[in-house]
């Protein structure tokens, strides 16, 4: 990284993407997340087997249709850009700054590799 | 004779010349319900220990020289009235995250600096000639910067900042909020010189929306808001950018 | 020797010094806790690509206890989140009718509240119909 005379950077960086992904991650996880907790964590489980089983089918049917996969697709990946931004920040903030570059690779790595992983269980539904 | 209340400041004190480590001293000050800090601060100097060093100019919150750490709050102290202390002891520091040049005085060239590099003034492509008269604006133009143009640099947002203390890159909420004050300028045409600017690694991305510099500025320029609109800015740049490489005046006058 | 400027040390527990930095402390940590169930989440979708069995096995595994508890302290920080992320809209993304901004609770409503409860109750019905 070229810097200054007053030591500072002196070429544009590519945060303004990652914070792009953060900002419409933050937007979607605030809308959609907490409707998603209450529907995967709390309606759809149950310990009965007959009612675990119709949760599952409720599930199927929803998540086989592919509006509904296109918006999980969106929805879940920029929430987990949106994580691994703030994430590595926090990291920042308490003490990690020098480490800013080298926690990229896991943070944003990790979401890559969430959407991938997420892109192959959906096109698998 | 009826007994004059009294209420103790103590002051942070260093001498570079002597001192190698800071150390507060405290002082008795004649309790006045209409004095502010800066009052007593003043008092300390005239009749007690004149090498009490601090800056001050308008007593009326309009310079912004006479910001300082109040009991751990970045303040102006012309605006800190004893009462709201009063009877308790008032702590009073040089403002936090800059370098202490003497007692209560910081060095500022490191902000002078930042506020230099996000060009804060009109940039034109075109300058009319003088005869051709002002450009003009509309009250809707104006209310888009009105508010981050209140800014009187008395660095308290700077203080209250963490990422300011643990990043040097890191441009700060003043000089943010005054370049994007001129980018929402409809007079001004500099936007992309000054985006180069802020597009720089930590300059403006290195905020994390504490929001504390809002909370504290006493004029309510809100530069955390400021900020974050300048992020969104900086994006839409970011991507034109990406789009159109070299982009056909779209980032003209952003040379290195 | 006398010295030149006196720098303050670093402060390494700069979060624990003012009530805002512990707030602003505890937002940035609804992220990890969001991370987690998407994780859980992505795992729940894959099951239900392996097979409605398998799906059924692991909403089960899910009634249990501990994962109740999880869900909740994950809803409770995604809650967060929502709340605060919404807070700052107006400052954000202020909307200008003219002179005037839009006062900033019907910005919230406009661009937060409204929209979120929209969605929720639109997948609360696709889920429960």
């Amino acid at each position: 990284m070229s810097r200054g005379k007053s030591g500072r950077p002196t070429r544009p960086s590519g945060e303004a993407f990652w914070w792009a992904l953060f900002s419409a991650g933050g937007v979607m996880a605030a809308i959609f997340v907490p409707a998603f907790i209450l529907a995967t964590g709390f309606l759809l489980p149950s310990g009965d087997p007959a009612a675990a089983a119709e949760g599952a089918q409720r599930l199927a049917a929803l998540a086989g249709w592919w509006p509904v996969k296109l918006v999980l697709l969106g929805v879940i990946t920029l929430s987990l850009f949106h994580c691994a931004h703030r994430i590595r920040h926090t990291l920042m903030d308490v003490g990690m700054r020098r480490l800013a570059g080298f926690l990229k690779l896991p943070c944003y790595g990790g979401a890559l590799a969430g959407t991938v992983w997420l892109a192959l269980v959906l096109w698998g539904i | 004779m009826a007994e004059t209340k009294t209420i103790t400041l103590e002051l942070f004190r260093y001498h570079p010349e002597t001192d190698s480590e800071p150390r507060f001293q405290s002082y008795e000050v004649p309790y006045d319900e209409d004095w502010v800090v800066l009052d007593a601060i003043n008092w300390i100097k005239d009749y007690v220990d004149g090498s009490v060093t601090h800056r001050w100019s308008c007593r009326m919150g309009v310079c912004g020289s006479c910001g300082m750490m109040v009991n751990g709050e970045p303040k102006l102290t012309c605006a800190a009235f004893l009462k709201n202390y009063y009877p308790f002891p008032i702590k009073v520091e040089p403002l936090v995250n800059f370098p202490v040049e003497r007692d209560l005085v910081v060095d500022m060239e490191g902000f002078m600096d930042k506020l230099q590099d996000v060009k804060p003034y009109i940039i034109r492509d075109d300058v009319n000639d003088t005869s051709e008269g002002e450009y003009l604006q509309t009250p809707a133009e104006l209310a888009q910067y009105k508010q981050y143009s209140m800014c009187i640099n008395c660095m308290l947002c700077y203080s209250a900042c963490p990422v300011v203390g643990h990043e040097d890159d890191f441009l700060g909420p003043a000089a943010l909020a005054l370049g994007h004050r001129y980018n929402k300028d409809s007079r001004d045409q500099g936007q992309s010189e000054r985006l180069e600017v802020m597009l720089r690694s930590e300059a403006m991305w290195g905020c994390t929306f504490v929001g504390e510099c809002t909370v504290v500025c006493p004029k309510h320029v809100d530069p955390a808001g400021a900020i974050q609109q300048a992020k969104a800015m900086g994006a839409q740049e970011y991507f034109k950018r990406f789009v159109m490489p070299k982009g056909a005046g779209a980032t003209k006058g952003a040379g290195a | 020797m006398s010295g030149g400027q006196y720098h303050r040390p670093h402060r390494r527990a700069w979060f624990m010094e003012r009530p805002a930095y512990i707030r602003f402390m505890i937002r940035e940590v609804t992220s990890f806790f969001m991370a987690a169930y998407l994780i859980v989440l992505i795992v729940t979708l894959a099951k239900v690509g392996v097979g409605e069995a398998a799906a059924a096995e692991w909403l089960q595994a899910l009634s249990t206890t501990g994962w109740k508890v999880a869900h909740a302290v994950a809803l409770a920080a995604t809650v967060w989140h929502t709340i605060t992320f919404f807070a700052a809209v107006p400052q954000a993304m202020p909307i200008y009718i003219g002179e005037d901004r839009l006062p900033d609770p019907i910005a919230k409503i406009v661009m937060g509240y409204g929209p979120w409860l929209t969605a929720t109750a639109i997948i609360l019905w696709g889920v429960l119909r």
